[in-house]
């Protein structure tokens, strides 16, 4: 399965990025939640260990193998999300937690790595300049159907991270203009439609108070404007670790979830604040680097997908905290408390390195 | 899986690539500016914000000080520790709710604790507002263990004013009252939601002396308001304690003396101008004012016609009745008018200006001097002095022995009385002085008007010979001492009719105490006048006085008295003040 040839190549500045990244966000993990029953520092070094093998699991076995089971993996991703929804127990409110034996977990998490691959064999082959409708939506159903199943849990925020696998394939694949004209007046459609339809009124009423956070600061805009003064108070240096006031006497909401990148803008000031960006940013800027290093074209849509799929969330997350865009409790990859979420992006960067490492290879 | 073909171009995808790459880049630069504008840019707004999250600064409301009376023994008034239950509206989710278990918890009614929230809606959502006072521990222990459920209820310890006796000397030591919006709006801006002040007597006269320094307490607190540790305490200083001229032993005689009936008792030291015992009936507990009144307990004190938060010695405006033939007798002398020996005869009555003009002893005096007038109190040789003189004179020696003015006393809501002549005729009635009007002002009617503080600081005058004193409460004040303009000499003469009035079977007989040289006059004041009490066919109802000084070559005390419908001067206050007049020779004795 891995001959040694393969194993030189595999790309350990990208698994460094990746365990640093991981790192920051046990420590930022462990000052959040100390003080809170649950173990969630434990719990998260537990599910770090176990997403370490799960990576090396995934580059083992070629991608062209994952691809290739790839509709069986959709369906049952699919049927779990079905089932989910029709016998789930809801954690507050939402219907997004599969409880085993012994872990919990968020089978919406994993479900983005089978709609990747799923998404990578539907383009894998497409050779056109532009994308044509018919494979449009093939690639859209794919990524739709599990999206919608996971809005429905309801989890707006899980289901939006599905996009950017859409987004990525899409883009490479090529748009003429009219295509993304099309695009774009679709999706102000759906966003009236949804505004008025789907949207519940505590989501509306997020976006209304991106607007104006300081309007109602007992209510929606109380996690905005806590995080704002958390983020705000640590200045250039920070609190330091432990001290912040706001994540310690817990005025600041989701600490080690939602709003962990919070905890480290109190905590470590600007200056944390600028390097966890540029470490992140060198990861992220890995990934996009990987995109031609692949041997093939299904190849490159997995690298640029799971490039896309990794920056969305922590644009969005980093945005949402200070107030540039609604808060939709869409964590920060690595750094935010979550196993699934943790084990996801493993497997995600576990496709790029298995991509990457088997660039030279033709089988 | 298909094997690639030889020859696939690639390089657009990787062009796309790169694009969305760059404008991800972007991005990244932009979040950076944005959090150099909140952590650096911004950094002092959002500190200050966050330390006013982390802080709660707690007011340690500082004890008053202690009033104790002249001895500094006995205290007459003090602090006790007393615990209150608060909401803090901030803290309720549904308030109607919250004050539906705050109601049960406590045993209180929720439209009450709503009414009363909703007094104070203006004030600041975190402010909190008492619900329940002087909580009984077995509440405090309920409200502790429920802690967690109710956030919004929270319990603030505080001195409390507490006052062992009562209502011994209500009207001096005053009562303590929370402050209304209106004053917290303008006044008292730096005094706090249910503050009390001082609303009477020596409270609120020396509110600032005794009011103390307020401490503080800044506490690190948590999102749900708990508290985690504490910044700074600064401890609440208590004044030292203020001795006041009261005497306890007098002042609750005079309280006992005057207890269902309506009066006032002043007793002073003449030599100083403390005062010994001020009491005025009826009274109140000022403790009920320190616990909220009901609305019912409140209407009641309200609204009884006896009025017992009027302080009649300072504030109860009465004729002055035959206590006036004091001024007339040192007009009369200091003018020449008269000399002591001046006799007049008094058959009962006598007929000035066409008009007859009664004595009260109806089968007449005989032929008496100044001396003996004073000593029976006989109207018709004041009618006569009173012929004899001017209005205008006479009101100069009444304000000149201090009458129709404030005597200064050191409590507030003194009233000056009034001491009629003609250009007062004339600005408020818009008429002539009429000479018959004087006949009527000797013997102290008419529009003469005193309160019971005025007769006892011309007595002390009177006994002093001629200097004035200050009443007062404080016994480290400072008094000024004022010479009136009547000389020693002619004071002397009315201090003889005054001794013969005790001491040789005059009317103030009942006030004589043996080897004390009581000086008296008494006063019998008619509330309607003799005919019109004739024609209705009842016996006149009458308002007794009685103002004295003992003993006589060394004044040490001044006792005035007044009874509401009280008889004769010489049968009600003559034998209360005598009374006094032992207990104070007693304790000198004593001490």
């Amino acid at each position: 399965m891995i001959d040694r040839v393969q194993f030189r190549e595999i790309d350990w500045a990208l698994i460094a990025l990746l365990i640093l990244n991981s790192l920051i966000g046990l420590a930022l993990i462990y000052s959040a939640s100390r003080l809170a029953p649950g173990n969630f520092f434990l719990r998260q070094a537990l599910w770090l260990g176990i997403s370490l093998i799960f990576l090396f699991l995934m580059l083992s076995i070629d991608y062209k193998l994952w691809m290739g089971i790839s509709p069986y993996l959709m369906g049952l991703a699919l049927a779990v999300l079905t089932a989910l929804l029709v016998f789930g127990r809801g954690v507050s409110g939402a219907k997004s937690w599969l409880r085993l034996a012994f872990v919990g977990g968020q089978p919406s998490e994993p479900a983005k790595i089978a709609v990747l691959l799923l998404v990578a064999l539907i383009f894998s082959d497409f050779r056109r300049t532009t994308i044509t409708a018919d494979i449009a939506a093939l690639g859209g159903g794919a990524v739709l159907a599990p999206m919608l199943l996971v809005a429905a849990q309801p989890d707006l925020g899980t289901a939006m991270s599905f996009l950017p696998i859409l987004f990525g394939a899409f883009v490479l694949a090529g748009m003429s203009r009219r295509t993304v004209a099309v695009i774009l007046i679709g999706a102000l459609l759906v966003g009236l439609v949804g505004w008025n339809v789907i949207l519940k009124d505590y989501q509306k009423k997020r976006v209304l108070t991106l607007l104006n956070p300081n309007d109602d600061p007992r209510g929606s805009g109380y996690h905005v404007r806590q995080s704002r003064i958390a983020i705000g108070s640590g200045g250039l240096t920070g609190k330091g670790f432990l001290k912040g006031t706001q994540s310690q006497l817990r005025f600041l909401p989701a600490r080690h979830t939602d709003f962990i990148f919070s905890v480290l803008g109190e905590e470590f000031g600007f200056l944390g604040v600028f390097f966890v960006l540029v470490s992140y940013f060198f990861f992220l800027a890995r990934l996009f680097n990987s995109v031609p290093q692949s041997r093939d074209r299904a190849g490159m849509y997995i690298n640029f997908m799971v490039a896309c799929l990794l920056t969305f969330p922590v644009l969005v997350n980093t945005m949402m905290i200070i107030g540039l865009f609604p808060i939709t409790g869409i964590p920060i990859p690595l750094l935010s408390y979550g196993g699934s979420s943790l084990l996801t992006t493993y497997l995600a960067v576990g496709l790029v390195l298995n991509v990457k490492m088997r660039r030279f290879v033709n089988v | 899986m298909r094997s690639s073909p030889i020859y696939d171009d690639v390089a657009p995808l990787a062009r796309r690539a790169r694009a969305v790459f760059f404008v991800v880049a972007g991005l990244f630069l932009i979040l950076a500016f944005s959090y150099w504008k909140i952590q650096i840019l911004d950094y002092g707004k959002f500190w200050a914000m966050s330390e006013a999250n982390r802080t709660r600064e707690i007011v340690l409301p500082a004890p008053r000080a202690a009033l104790t009376d002249r001895s500094g023994q006995i205290i007459l008034v003090n602090n006790i520790a007393s615990f209150k239950a608060s909401i803090i509206r901030e803290n309720t989710r549904d308030f109607a709710a919250s004050c539906a278990r705050v109601g049960a918890l406590l045993g209180l009614d929720p439209g009450v604790i709503e009414e009363r929230v909703d007094k104070f809606r203006s004030e600041p959502l975190f402010k909190p507002i008492v619900v329940k006072d002087d909580l009984t521990l077995e509440e405090v222990a309920r409200i502790e263990a429920r802690k967690l459920d109710l956030p919004e209820l929270v319990i603030e310890t505080e001195p409390k004013r507490f006052y062992p006796y009562g209502t011994l000397g209500a009207h001096v030591l005053g009562y303590m009252q929370e402050l209304t919006t209106d004053e917290l709006r303008g006044a008292f801006k730096d005094r706090r939601l249910g503050d009390r002040i001082g609303r009477m007597g020596v409270e609120n006269s020396l509110e600032k002396r005794i009011a103390g320094t307020d401490g503080k307490l800044v506490e690190i607190v948590d999102s749900l308001g708990r508290k985690r540790d504490e910044l700074e305490r600064v401890d609440p200083v208590q004044p030292p304690k203020v001795v006041l001229t009261l005497d306890y032993d007098l002042q609750a005689k005079a309280d006992e003396f005057l207890a269902g009936r309506e009066g006032a008792i002043v007793a002073l030291d003449p030599k100083t101008g403390g005062i010994l015992a001020l009491a005025s009936s009826p009274t109140y507990d000022p403790n009920k004012f320190v616990n909220r009144f009901t609305p019912e307990e409140w209407t009641t004190l309200a609204e009884n016609p006896d009025n017992p938060m009027l302080n009649r010695a300072i504030q109860g405006l009465y004729s002055p009745g035959s206590m006036f033939k004091l001024v007339m007798a040192a007009a009369g002398l200091d003018t020449g008018t008269i000399v002591p020996q001046t006799t007049a005869y008094c058959p009962g009555s006598i007929m000035i200006y066409g008009r007859q003009f009664r004595c009260w002893f109806e089968a007449g005096h005989g032929t008496v001097n100044l001396y003996e007038a004073i000593r029976q109190s006989c109207n018709v040789y004041f009618y006569s002095l009173g012929r004899r003189m001017n209005i205008d004179t006479i009101a100069r020696y009444a304000t000149e022995l201090g009458l129709g003015r404030k005597t200064g006393i050191d409590i507030p809501g003194e009233r000056e009385g009034l001491v009629p002549d003609t250009e007062w005729k004339k600005r408020v009635m818009k008429e002539d002085w009429y000479p018959g009007e004087t006949i009527s002002v000797a013997i102290g009617q008419g529009a003469l008007q005193v309160t019971p503080v005025q007769v006892a600081e011309m007595t002390a005058t009177i006994a002093n010979r001629g200097t004035r004193v200050r009443p007062h409460l404080v016994l480290d004040d400072e008094t000024q001492a004022g010479i009136v303009r009547v000389p020693s000499a002619v004071l002397n003469e009315i201090i003889e009719g005054m001794w013969r009035s005790a001491n040789e079977g005059g009317t103030g007989a009942a006030a004589r105490v043996d080897g004390f040289d009581v000086c008296s006059k008494t006063g019998t004041v008619q509330t309607i006048g003799r005919e019109t009490a004739e024609r209705l066919g009842i016996k006149p109802k009458t308002h007794s006085w009685f103002t004295g000084f003992a003993p006589r070559n060394d004044p040490r005390i001044v006792v005035t008295v007044l009874v509401e419908f009280g008889g004769s001067g010489g049968a009600t206050s003559a034998p209360v003040a005598g009374e006094l007049f032992k207990i104070y020779k007693a304790k000198a004795a004593g001490s």
